[in-house]
């Protein structure tokens, strides 16, 4: 492209403009460009980088290992510097920096990645408490009182498939609304919400082998169990 | 799934209780399913299953989690060579 077509028939600054004694607007003009990049990196460092906590964690969800989220970590840092002049002023960095770590993760486990397609958020909703029930009728709901069940929980998380994975964290570990997981998502919020109560549901089965495996089962009254294999 | 003879649906209630565990229905539904909740023993389980799966879900977010000092550097040290100047 000629130069002149870049900026309505005005020639573009060449790289030495700035150095060009001869026209002595181009020099303030290239002074003021270095200025507003400087603002830029003040304000990306403002803004993004205090969250390298929030999005270390949640690599960190994402990967359940710590020299994978690292790499996600510092992936995500990367490309969120190099369009950092798409972020919107004022809007959530967080979240933003959410989706970015989320396609990092997800570009990193393309190979794995299994396509899913639920739409129908209320028979979720409906069959995950359905299941809740039956558990209910023996008992196996108080288990979740009376145990310690975050170590049964981070490993079923870390064994739960994306795309559930990604929506439980979002919504029940980061504490994300709907809307917010939708936006990093990039899916309609009926598909975070089937996405997310498929997610529970197969935790949930989860946690109940492994309280049969771990002896809280209350498997002598009906031998449940079977139903979840 | 139970049924209860109550004037709230039982099966409406038990499909809005994520959203209402997630404060994500509007203020006339969270009303209507706190209601039904109060009344209707067959379902009040339900909503407490939820809530204490929900509190142990959260209990397994890794709040002290913090970026090590190494991976804070490597950051740094890519976003400089990206051209980072401060």
């Amino acid at each position: 492209m000629d130069d002149r077509d870049r900026a309505g028939g005005q020639p573009a600054p060449s790289p030495a403009a700035g150095t060009n004694e001869e026209d002595g607007r181009l020099v303030p003009q290239m002074t003021a460009s270095a200025e507003t990049a400087r603002e830029d990196d003040l304000r990306f460092e403002a803004e993004a980088l205090p969250y390298i906590d929030d999005v270390y964690r949640f690599a960190l969800s994402l990967t359940r290992d710590a020299a994978d989220a690292d790499d996600v970590v510092q992936e995500t840092f990367l490309r969120a510097y190099r369009s950092w002049h798409t972020f919107q002023p004022g809007s959530d960095a967080r979240r933003w920096l959410f989706t970015i770590t989320r396609n990092v993760f997800l570009r990193s486990r393309e190979r794995e990645r299994r396509h899913v397609d639920l739409e129908d958020g209320d028979l979720e909703a409906l069959s995950s408490f359905v299941a809740a029930t039956d558990q209910g009728r023996d008992g196996s709901d108080q288990i979740l009182s009376r145990i310690d069940l975050a170590p049964a929980l981070r490993r079923a998380l870390n064994e739960l498939d994306e795309p559930f994975k990604s929506a439980v964290v979002l919504v029940d570990l980061e504490d994300q609304s709907y809307e917010a997981a939708s936006e990093i998502l990039g899916v309609p919020i009926g598909t975070v919400r089937s996405r997310l109560f498929r997610g529970r549901r197969i935790l949930q089965e989860k946690l109940m082998t492994y309280a049969r495996d771990a002896g809280f089962t209350t498997a002598q009254r009906g031998q449940r169990g079977s139903k979840d294999d | 799934m139970t049924e209860c003879k109550r004037d709230i649906d039982c099966r409406g209630a038990v499909q809005k209780l994520w959203d209402y565990l997630d404060h994500e229905l509007t203020p006339e539904r969270m009303d209507e399913v706190r209601r039904h909740l109060e009344r209707c023993g067959n379902c009040l389980p339900h909503h407490e299953y939820g809530r204490v799966f929900l509190a142990a879900l959260a209990s397994a977010r890794q709040a002290d989690a913090r970026a090590p000092d190494a991976l804070r550097r490597r950051v740094m040290d890519s976003l400089r060579a990206a051209g980072l100047s401060t």
